[in-house]
């Protein structure tokens, strides 16, 4: 009996199950309805794009440039200002006036 | 991508490409996953075929709907789609109660003289009163009968599914197949083995 029931559950497994068109188009439905969309297809975050200013800040170098910059431009704000007095106490030269061309008197002598 | 190349990749892969939104997965995997779960749900309700496709459509609805979370390489899908048509059959069974779709009585009468015929006949004969004589045994039982000698799965597959050990399968399956063959014992005239000279 054991040999039959053997030859029995081998039939059974050899007879097909085929499932029906129908239940195949369902679960294909299911499928695509509950599938995630495409990575290449999902809309990307905008990347923020930067302001002119710091574009402009970028182009020179960015921070360390703009500090450089900034003690430049107040130490010539300052040279602007200052009386030539102050500028030869400060460099320790003579407020004597300097000749550059000491043969060109004559341009300035009348007679 | 070519249709053809999903034809080698493997279910886990499959899923993995499911879930990045490749419609060509969703159809390969409906393909070889949904015939194996509707057998296997048709074998365990009984031949109940209404049945069994609504456990099939439902087995291969959690499956979509655990694809964005599958991880390679922990279960085979093959497996957690058996472990869930396997307690889907076991809450409609319990549900409704058990069902028997293909009664001793319904068996279909030999009445054509062909050989061929008959012979057809008598073969359905024998698949009804086997698959009344499965849904008779117990619950258990049934499932590891099937799961071996009908969906044809080694008996770490059938662990795996039925989360036991190898050997509680080899005892269920024993078992089983013990009351099986007590089972068809008292039937053979249904069996037909007398008609084809194998009673004895």
């Amino acid at each position: 009996m054991q040999d039959d029931l053997d030859d029995l559950l081998a039939s059974a497994a050899r007879r097909p199950v085929a499932p029906s068109e129908a239940l195949m188009e369902r679960v294909l439905a299911d499928a695509l309805a509950l599938q995630p969309e495409p990575q290449a297809l999902r809309a990307a975050a905008p990347i923020p794009r930067p302001g002119f200013l710091a574009r402009l800040a970028a182009a020179i170098g960015g921070p360390p440039a703009l500090a450089g910059l900034g003690t430049a431009a107040v130490f010539g704000l300052a040279l602007g200002y200052l009386s030539p007095t102050t500028m030869d106490y400060l460099t320790g030269a003579s407020a004597d006036t300097a000749e550059f061309f000491p043969g060109a008197d004559f341009l300035t002598t009348e007679g | 991508m070519a249709f053809d190349a999903q034809g080698e990749a493997s279910d886990e892969a499959l899923m993995v490409l499911y879930a990045n939104g490749d419609r060509h997965a969703a159809l390969a995997l409906t393909r070889r996953v949904t015939p194996r779960v509707l057998a296997y749900a048709a074998r365990l309700l009984s031949g109940d075929r209404a049945e069994a496709e609504d456990v099939a459509q439902e087995t291969m609805l959690r499956l979509w709907r655990v694809a964005p979370e599958w991880r390679q390489g922990e279960t085979k899908v093959t497996t957690w789609a058996y472990r869930v048509a396997t307690n889907l059959c076991i809450d409609r069974q319990r549900a409704r109660g058990r069902r028997r779709q293909t009664a001793l009585d319904d068996a279909p009468e030999v009445a054509d003289g062909a050989p061929g015929a008959e012979g057809q006949l008598i073969e359905a004969g024998r698949i009804a009163a086997l698959e009344a004589a499965l849904a008779d045994l117990p619950e258990r039982q049934r499932q590891a009968v099937v799961l071996r000698h009908l969906e044809g799965m080694t008996n770490p597959e059938i662990a795996a599914i039925m989360e036991i050990g190898v050997e509680a399968v080899e005892s269920l399956t024993a078992r089983g197949k013990r009351a099986l063959s007590a089972l068809l014992a008292g039937r053979k005239e249904a069996l037909g083995y007398e008609d084809d000279g194998h009673a004895g």
